[in-house]
């Protein structure tokens, strides 16, 4: 038997969230992780294997808290422009920049972000009552606006000419 | 500084030149399916490494050899602090490698991308 780890695993997980989600992986250092998650580096190393480890747990969860809160937020969108503005104010920001920046060089990253964005598809999917490539196509959108801001206010003009889909 | 590298199953880790002497150790080889991942930590040089049995610590110079901390044996051989990559283990003699390496990125790269 091992020793009782000496901090709350759960409550590192969710501040490595906020750590990875607003900086680069490579910009987030081990002293980083350290210093913030309230984590001895021995503990660090012993329950999560590395960095690596630790980012695959971040990334998870979030995807498990702030994905499938969106995706239950969208289950009751009634129109393009609630689900838009939905995806446009959710906190993805450990998903852009694992998208963005982890996705191409990590395989495993890449599955989990691609399920996350399915899902969000499927979710718009269903409440809009749209087919899929319709959903994806306004999931890319959103993203998009995440991304670039609402110059001129693209979503509205869009939702505008969409609404009704169908 | 030592030389990483993947050979079949396993993680080879060579420790180079003089180094071998304080470290008491000229190789070694590690199952990959004993190794949970590989990190680039130039701050770990900074942390305590508790006691050393044995081996060589000069600081500032060398770490180098096996230390006890926490209950857990950790082998070192780092010269450099910003070019130490750490080594989780399972199940091994040591709990962790914390050495020195060329090209740490390429190093973290090679064994996370063996793992996967």
């Amino acid at each position: 038997m091992g020793r009782p780890r000496a901090f709350d695993e759960d409550e590192a997980v969710r501040a490595a969230v906020g750590l990875f989600g607003g900086r680069a992986y490579d910009g987030v250092s081990v002293d980083d992780l350290v210093a913030h998650l309230g984590v001895h580096r021995n503990s660090l190393y012993k329950t999560f294997g590395s960095k690596r480890g630790l980012y695959l747990a971040a990334l998870r969860r979030h995807l498990a808290d702030d994905v499938r809160r969106l995706c239950d937020a969208l289950a009751a969108a009634s129109d393009t422009a609630t689900a838009l503005r939905l995806v446009t104010s959710a906190d993805l920001g450990l998903l852009l920049l694992a998208a963005v920046e982890r996705a191409p060089a990590d395989e495993e990253v890449a599955a989990e972000v691609e399920a996350a964005l399915l899902a969000i598809d499927q979710a718009i999917a269903d409440a809009l009552a749209i087919p899929a490539e319709l959903a994806a196509a306004l999931t890319a959108t959103a993203l998009g606006i995440l991304l670039r801001g609402n110059p001129g206010g693209v979503g509205t003009a869009l939702t505008q000419r969409l609404d009704p889909l169908h | 500084m030592a030389l990483v590298r993947i050979d079949g199953d396993d993680l080879v880790v060579v420790i180079k030149g003089l180094d071998k002497l304080w470290a008491f150790k000229s190789s070694l080889t590690i199952p990959l399916v004993n190794v949970r991942g590989a990190t680039a930590d130039p701050g770990i040089t900074a942390d305590p490494k508790g006691i050393r049995a044995p081996g060589a610590r000069v600081p500032g110079v060398i770490t180098a050899g096996t230390f006890h901390l926490d209950g857990e044996k950790v082998f070192w051989d780092v010269k450099d602090p910003s070019k130490a990559v750490v080594i989780e283990l399972a199940d091994e003699r040591y709990s962790r490698l914390v050495v020195q390496v060329d090209n740490p990125r390429a190093t973290v790269a090679l064994v996370e991308n063996a793992l996967s």
